[in-house]
């Protein structure tokens, strides 16, 4: 079976740029505040294009933001 | 019968007041159709199945009636909770869905067009040799309510869960 999972920072990230809240965060990317909560806690894996806009928002690269995660259990 | 409509209260509790801040709207909407069906579509199986309607000159108007009004009595319960649900979050209303919602809202369609198909292929192939008339028409409405009650479980559950 595949393992491995992304991780992410979005939120020590969001500390850093000034505790913005998820639903600020939500509304730059044009996702729900339901959807940044989601995807903060790994629940789900967002496309790319998602992924980009949020690594722009903080101003970061990529993979600032997201990391494979070899051993963590892949998400169902 | 009492512990159903406990059920049902519970829900409305869980969408209307404590789930009213944290629950996305499109999940109320959701339980909200999910409600519906279960309070009109449960009662008019209930009486189709143990024939409890009484026999009548024209059984085709009855069934029509009946079928009228449990239609009639959805529509009314849909409109005024979408209503109200819109009132109260008016700016999630208006947002386009997300690609989250999109992933949930074809995860669900999927699972619904199997029971959907399942069901047809059941009622079209196999009822008609030991079946008629209002058994085989109440019988795929059932799998047309059955495929919707999927469709709406798969979208409350994908949103409980998260993903």
């Amino acid at each position: 079976m595949m393992k491995g999972s992304i991780s992410n920072r979005i939120r020590i990230l969001r500390f850093h740029g000034g505790e913005m809240s998820q639903a600020e965060l939500g509304e730059r990317i044009g996702v729900t505040r339901q959807t940044i909560a989601a995807i903060e806690s790994g629940k789900y894996s967002p496309s790319l294009e998602a992924a980009f806009r949020i690594a722009h928002a903080f101003n970061v690269p990529l993979d600032e933001v997201f990391q494979w995660d070899e051993n963590a259990p892949q998400l169902k | 019968m009492l512990r159903i409509i406990d059920i049902m209260f519970a829900i409305v509790y869980i969408v209307v007041v404590d789930g009213g801040t944290k629950m996305p709207y499109r999940e109320k909407t959701a339980w909200l159709s999910l409600l519906a069906m279960v309070v009109t579509f449960g009662p008019y199986f209930a009486l189709v199945a143990t024939r409890a309607l009484p026999s009548e000159p024209s059984p085709n108007l009855r069934q029509l009636g009946l079928f009228a009004v449990t239609a009639i009595v959805e529509m009314l319960i849909l409109g005024v909770g979408h209503l109200y649900l819109r009132h109260r979050s008016t700016q999630e209303a208006r947002m386009p869905l997300d690609e989250r919602d999109q992933v949930i809202m074809r995860r669900s369609l999927s699972s619904a067009y199997y029971v959907l198909i399942a069901g047809m292929i059941l009622v079209g192939c196999v009822m008609p040799f030991n079946s008629s008339g209002w058994s085989i028409i109440n019988a795929a409405l059932f799998m047309i309510i059955a495929a919707e009650v999927v469709h709406y479980g798969v979208v409350v559950f994908s949103y409980r869960r998260q993903a």
